[in-house]
């Protein structure tokens, strides 16, 4: 028991202190790359969760796509010299203030609710949530190849020169 | 473990997130933090799931992680424009919408 | 030939030969032609128009000969208008008169308009065939729907007509006031209509609408449009428009102004009588005001010297007497005399076109000593003179004779009094015409006159033959309309005979050419140019500047400065506001998101308060 405490106490650990460092590296690279670990110990929170499936493609997609596109967007934007220097941050203060708050107030609707408590039997794995898209939210499934189809073409559009 | 420690790492991270749309003034900075408190909803989805044992809280992340792709793909498009038309990222400066 | 075939013919070939001239420009400004065509189809209207009259007469009671309606703006299977045609005992006698002196004055104007332009005369050929139509239309409609539509087109043709001489600015002036007086009347009409139809439920007059119309409704009803038949028919206080309406060729005067339209007010009473009869108290308003109607215009016409005004004021006269007339409940008085009217009321306006025509003036002194050369016009309007002042055995005698007979046992003494008393002054202002016009010292314009084209003189003719016999037709028409009548020459008739021949022997003994230098009348000269300048005409031009121009300036005033006032602050509040609140549009980023977290701030309060 104790053991699982400890655990859970250094992925969170990770989790936070990497989002802070995403959020407050000057370095942009940096940040993207604070952002990739908070990703892989999501990840690992998801494991430890008994969600293997979600955390795998929380590594594949994540970490191997989004992270990998937003280097190539600093890449594409900013020169070397902005990139380690020019990340620059305003407001502070009110940030700060703005964030603690929404914090405040979700810890406080958290303590407010009944929560339920870990049951005992769990079965949940990759079949039946294949089995579950295919039938009970085939329609969410199939707009969501859609609405992919979409963003691709849509970046497409965006990103294109628009005088070839 | 109980939930609502889950819940608690979760807001954390999505208070995190949120404090970086609001200081960044690097558009990239700014879909990191943006990304962060999509993540922070993926947690409370997964914790849920495990808690309630129904598999629709995984179907659910699995949707949001495709639209949080989807929306990366978009972002870093519209980042690109920006930067075409302004030399710099930098959403301060493009206030062009002031009223 | 099949009855409803000859009803399509009847209204369908003078619209038809409106719609050619007014569709072909060339053909109508060719003058010629388009007088052919439009007289053709007045001939053919005329025809069919006599055989329903003829079939109509032979069915024995008063069944309906031809009762025939489509639907018009139906919905959920219920029609809410229909149009058609009624021919019944009451609407064959008026399709024919209509048809008749139509005919009749379409074939004179042939002749009177001989020296006009063929562009004018087109234009002139076009809008009488469309005013027969209307007109006709308006007879046989099965619904007070449908009058109101042939009422407002025959009031759209008086106005294109009396502005024939459009270049003329009395005669404009004379058709829009014509037109803007008889709109106003005609609102009347409207506003029945619209209470007919939802107290009554339907557009008809038959018993089931009368019943559930109920006597405050009815009275209302009938109330709203006898103000239209008071502008239509001409009748106190706005007969202003009647006068001036002589601004138009004479023809016009003699079929709208005097045989037909003006007739259509009192039509629609004898139409719609099964209302009226529901409304004794409208009824009581209709025998003093026709009465009031017949002295007033009787006494004014006495003191003309243009012989079409007064020709117009004795029509305004003689529609007070019908009026009266279905005051009284007499249907037979009213309708009768409307008959016979229209035809020596035409004959007297087509006789009198002849000697305008002769002489180019329609003052009466100008024509002085037109016996010598227009012989024949001359004695057709001593036969229309004679037959309106009521000379016994011709058809004014007998039709009038019903009226005064009906009067007297009304038990309105008023009224009685007032119609005997128009009698006498009728056949004195008649017998002054002639004597002035026919008999007069020989003017200068008679010198060079000479009798009017045979186009003129064959529709007078039939005309005059009509005014000899017509009266002898009392009984059938009766019969036709369902009532009863027996022709009775009693005390009333006596005594009004006896008024009518003082009336002439005073007129002859004022205006006989030996006795014209000492005039006894010479004394209300001033009186008489008094009520010649238009008293009634001047109070309502007061009132018109004084009372409803005033009304509309404070109208006007209030919607610009109160109702305008609130529209602009009402832009002029958000336009401020706007200007205000577009200063939290930053246009940064940031900003917004400060934005969302408060808003979702608030919602989470919210949820744990109202939880």
């Amino acid at each position: 028991m104790m053991l699982e405490y400890v655990a859970f106490g250094i992925i969170s650990t990770a989790i936070v202190g990497s989002a802070i460092g995403a959020v407050t590296s000057r370095n942009l690279v940096h940040s993207v790359l604070f952002l990739a670990s908070t990703l892989l110990s999501t990840a690992v929170l998801y494991v430890h969760l008994e969600s293997a499936l979600i955390a795998g493609i929380q590594v594949i997609l994540y970490t191997g796509g989004v992270i990998t596109l937003m280097l190539f967007g600093i890449l594409l934007t900013d020169d070397t010299h902005a990139v380690t220097r020019q990340n620059r941050s305003t407001g502070h203060l009110a940030g700060g203030i703005g964030a603690l708050a929404m914090f405040g107030f979700i810890i406080a609707s958290i303590h407010q609710s009944a929560l339920p408590s870990l049951p005992q039997t769990f079965d949940i794995n990759a079949k039946s949530i294949g089995f579950a898209f295919l039938t009970k939210h085939l329609l969410a499934f199939e707009a969501l190849s859609l609405l992919l189809l979409a963003a691709l073409v849509g970046a497409v559009v965006l990103a294109r020169r628009s005088d070839p | 473990m109980t939930l609502a420690a889950y819940l608690i790492v979760a807001a954390a991270v999505f208070c995190c997130g949120l404090y970086g749309v609001l200081t960044r003034r690097n558009a990239i900075g700014m879909l990191i933090g943006v990304e962060l408190m999509a993540n922070a909803g993926n947690i409370n989805l997964i914790a849920f799931s495990r808690f309630l044992g129904q598999v629709d809280g995984q179907v659910f992340t699995l949707f949001a992680i495709a639209l949080t792709v989807a929306e990366v793909v978009v972002g870093l498009a519209l980042v690109l424009l920006l930067y075409r038309s302004r030399k710099n990222i930098d959403v301060v400066q493009a206030s062009e919408m002031k009223g | 030939m099949s009855t409803s075939l000859l009803i399509l013919l009847t209204l369908f070939t003078p619209v038809g030969a409106a719609l050619t001239l007014g569709l072909l420009p060339n053909f109508r400004r060719a003058g010629r032609p388009a007088e052919y065509l439009s007289v053709a189809a007045a001939f053919v209207s005329l025809i069919a128009a006599t055989v329903l009259f003829i079939r109509q007469q032979l069915v024995s009671d008063a069944t309906p000969l031809l009762d025939t309606h489509i639907r018009w703006l139906s919905h959920n299977g219920k029609s809410l208008v229909e149009v058609g045609a009624t021919i019944d005992g009451i609407s064959a006698p008026m399709l024919l008169v209509v048809a008749l002196v139509a005919f009749c004055v379409q074939l004179y104007s042939m002749g009177y308009l001989a020296g006009e332009s063929g562009d004018a005369r087109g234009r002139y050929f076009t809008y009488q065939s469309l005013f027969i139509f209307a007109m006709e239309a308006m007879v046989v409609a099965p619904n007070a729907f449908q009058v109101f539509m042939g009422w407002e087109l025959v009031g759209m043709c008086s106005y294109l007509l009396i502005g024939h001489y459009y270049q003329k600015p009395s005669a404009a002036r004379a058709s829009l006031k014509a037109f803007w007086v008889t709109k106003f009347a005609d609102m009347g009409l409207l506003f029945g209509l619209l209470v007919l139809f939802t107290v009554g439920g339907s557009f008809g007059w038959d018993s089931t609408t009368v019943t559930s119309l109920g006597s405050s409704g009815a009275t209302a009803v009938a109330a709203l449009f006898l103000l239209a038949v008071v502008g239509k028919s001409a009748q106190f206080p706005l007969h202003i428009w009647l006068p001036d309406a002589m601004e138009g060729p004479t023809p016009v005067s003699a079929l709208l102004h005097a045989a037909t339209m003006v007739a259509a007010g009192v039509y629609l009473i004898v139409r719609t009588y099964p209302i009226f009869a529901a409304a004794p108290d409208v009824l009581t308003v209709m025998a003093y005001l026709g009465a009031f109607t017949a002295f007033f215009a009787a006494c004014v016409a006495m003191v003309q010297t243009d012989i079409k005004k007064l020709l117009a004021y004795s029509t305004c006269s003689q529609l007070g007497y019908m009026v009266a007339a279905l005051g009284t409940g007499s249907l037979m008085g009213g309708y009768f005399h409307l008959s016979t009217h229209a035809c020596f009321k035409a004959l007297l306006f087509l006789a009198a076109g002849s000697f305008i025509h002769a002489v180019h003036s329609n003052e009466m002194e100008n024509m002085g000593g037109l016996w010598a050369k227009m012989k024949l016009s001359a004695i057709l309007f001593i036969i229309g003179s004679l037959a309106l002042a009521g000379l016994p055995g011709l058809s004014g005698f007998f039709s009038k004779e019903v009226i005064l007979e009906e009067l007297s046992h009304s038990g309105h003494a008023l009224p009685f009094v007032a119609c005997m008393l128009t009698a006498g002054m009728t056949a004195f202002y008649m017998t002054k015409a002639c004597l002035l016009a026919i008999f007069g010292p020989p003017s200068e314009g008679a010198r060079h006159a000479h009798e009017s084209p045979k186009t003129m003189l064959l529709p007078m003719g039939i005309l005059a033959a009509l005014s000899l016999v017509a009266g002898f037709g009392g009984t059938m028409l009766a019969q036709m309309y369902g009532v009863e009548y027996a022709f009775h020459f009693g005390t009333t008739g006596i005594i009004a005979t006896a008024l009518g021949f003082a009336g002439i022997g005073l007129a002859l003994f004022a205006y006989l050419p030996s006795r014209r230098a000492n005039n006894p009348f010479g004394a209300l000269t001033s009186v008489g140019s008094f009520i010649r300048y238009g008293a009634v005409d001047r109070t309502a031009a007061f009132a018109y500047r004084n009372g409803l121009c005033k009304i509309g300036a404070a109208i006007g005033w209030f919607d610009r400065y109160v109702v305008d006032g609130v529209m602009n602050l009402t832009g002029w509040l958000p336009l401020v506001a706007a200007q205000r609140l577009r200063r939290i549009q930053t246009g940064v980023v940031t900003d917004y998101v400060y934005g969302v977290i408060v808003g979702l701030i608030v919602l989470i309060a919210m949820g744990t308060v109202f939880k």
